[in-house]
């Protein structure tokens, strides 16, 4: 298993092999998305006269969409196509090829972008903390507890990840189901706003899929917002989701690999 | 040993009609078409042999060679090599085999080759005094030490295939497919892997299987050879028999000043044929010869043979 080792320092260096693309990721895109959220929520109060919306104060609005665009990336590690892209393009025999298990191989590079992204959450979010009021014992261990709860997050959103590419062992172009599959995990998951806004009757079907936990949950726990209780009930959920994924990504894939044809571009 | 029995595979593929309707339509209904790529075909190949599988496009080389490597499932027949089924994937078969596709990547585009090579090192399990020893020996041969800390997709498409060899040979395979290793190379650049290739096999004695379209490939590596015709194996020999096998042949190379054509004729019937190729044409030019190797391959490929 020591390969494990060398498949994450590759990928790493894989995430670092292009200077601009690494540094525009890095900063650009998360402040950008900051700022347009601190711009919105700041309308959205200014134009109600309000100091507090369902639990959330401006300045705990910001911090919630200074975690939501870095937490989106560790959850949803590679680009969209991580696996039906190479199917599409005929790379994917690589892993048939080489002795590995295709999972394994798989999970393991989303999961070191994961952890990458999850650096970048703690630099960003305790370099924001210092300068806003300073950085805490109990704030710090949010963080650390909430990067952790991100990375079973991502775990379990691999597999539902790769339950969707795997369809592309008989679909060969699966593109807008896996774009509108992440439009939606962002949305019902409080990627777009928070939970707390969505409708009593939503909220109450929500509590039975997985969104949630994939982004508010971790969320919520980074920022201090969930009881120890809470905590145990949303880590269950999370490794409960992850397993029946995981099971149903195994089954898609055992059938699917006799469809697989090889062809490519 | 490579040993295949009555291995067949058989494609559906959706078919569309042309234009904006035949779109739409298929948005409704899908049609598909079956196509047998190998229709129950037998082969065995002893260690250290070196074959040559050689058809159109679209014959069936590359589906038996996927089949052999492990990427495709067969829908019917049995296979094994070394011992294995290949589609079951065993890690101990994985770990002794090797496929080289000329068209596509298997190493890492956007990293140099040389971190590809710790990653397959460590995914083969290759001991470090023998992974340097493997490193050293085919960079020096395929003369690439100066492009290994490069990116991948930075180099020349023969650089490339140097770079997919070095990748593929690392951990010593017993068993090496090579699916047209030198489509799209240069004539030097084919020249070196087959150079390489041949001092390799001579070295190493791995079961290769090599698909080429470059009869040059095969005539210089490949004392036996596979003709694959529309899933069927046609001939399956010594490539030095195929002459025999055509040896009461000649072919008439004829100029004119509007085209150039080949006759292949008995050679009972030559000087009847040439008269009445000189009767019938303006002929500027005319050579008898035995048919090449490439003639008699093209007249199986197009008219069939039984296997010997």
């Amino acid at each position: 298993m020591n390969w494990w080792r060398y498949v994450s320092a590759m990928e790493l260096r894989k995430i670092l092999a292009y200077r601009s693309d690494f540094w525009i990721t890095f900063i650009g895109q998360t402040l950008i998305q900051v700022l347009i959220a601190r711009a919105l929520w700041q309308s959205i109060f200014e134009a109600n006269g309000a100091t507090e919306m369902n639990g959330f104060t401006l300045p705990m609005m910001t911090l919630y969409f200074l975690i939501v665009p870095i937490g989106s990336k560790m959850l949803m590690g590679e680009n969209v196509g991580f696996i039906s892209r190479e199917i599409y393009e005929g790379t994917f025999n690589r892993y048939l090829i080489y002795p590995l298990s295709f999972f394994q191989y798989k999970t393991l590079t989303y999961l070191t972008y994961s952890a990458f992204y999850g650096v970048q959450l703690i630099l960003i979010y305790s370099l924001y903390n210092l300068i806003q009021s300073g950085i805490s014992g109990e704030m710090f261990l949010n963080l650390v507890t909430g990067v952790g709860v991100f990375m079973i997050a991502a775990f379990a959103y691999c597999m539902m990840a790769m339950v969707i590419e795997l369809i592309s062992l008989w679909a060969d172009n699966i593109w807008s189901l896996m774009v509108m599959a992440r439009f939606g995990a962002s949305f019902l998951g409080g990627g777009f706003i928070p939970i707390n806004f969505f409708p009593e009757w939503m909220q109450s079907i929500l509590k039975f899929l997985p969104f949630q936990y994939f982004i508010s949950f971790p969320v919520r726990t980074v920022m201090g917002l969930v009881t120890r209780e809470e905590m145990y009930q949303g880590i269950f959920f999370l490794v409960l989701w992850a397993g029946l994924l995981m099971l149903m990504a195994n089954l898609i894939w055992m059938k699917g690999q006799k469809k697989y044809n090889g062809v490519g571009i | 040993m490579i040993k295949v029995q009555a291995l067949r595979k058989t494609f559906t593929s959706p078919v569309k009609e042309p234009g904006l309707m035949g779109s739409l339509k298929g948005l409704v209904k899908r049609e598909t078409k079956s196509k047998d790529a190998l229709k129950s075909v037998n082969l065995e190949i002893q260690q250290g042999e070196i074959i040559g599988l050689i058809g159109a496009n679209g014959a069936g080389k590359t589906t038996l060679v996927k089949i052999l490597a492990g990427i495709v499932h067969p829908t019917s027949g049995e296979a094994t090599v070394l011992g294995f089924k290949p589609w079951e994937r065993h890690n101990e078969y994985r770990k002794q085999m090797s496929l080289i596709m000329g068209q596509k990547a298997q190493v890492w585009w956007d990293l140099p080759a040389l971190d590809s090579f710790i990653l397959l090192k460590e995914i083969y399990q290759i001991e470090d005094s023998l992974y340097k020893k493997n490193l050293e020996f085919l960079a020096d041969t395929l003369q690439i030490h100066d492009q290994l800390k490069v990116q991948v997709r930075r180099l020349s498409l023969g650089e490339r295939m140097k770079v997919e060899l070095m990748a593929a040979l690392l951990h010593n395979p017993r068993v090496i497919f090579l699916d047209e290793p030198t489509i799209g190379l240069d004539i030097s650049a084919q020249k070196a892997v087959r150079e390489f290739m041949k001092n390799y096999q001579q070295e190493f004695r791995p079961i290769t299987i090599l698909t080429s379209h470059y009869m040059e490939d095969i005539k210089e590596l490949c004392p036996r050879i596979v003709i694959i015709k529309e899933g069927e194996f046609v001939y399956d020999g010594a490539l030095s028999k195929i002459q025999r096998l055509m040896g009461d042949e000649k072919v008439l190379s004829v100029t004119t000043p509007d085209k150039n054509f080949k006759v292949s004729v008995p050679r009972t019937d030559l000087s009847v044929k040439t008269a009445e190729i000189f009767k019938s044409n303006e002929v500027l030019d005319l050579n008898i010869h035995d048919p090449s190797i490439e003639d008699i391959i093209e007249s199986i490929m197009k008219n069939g043979m039984k296997t010997t």
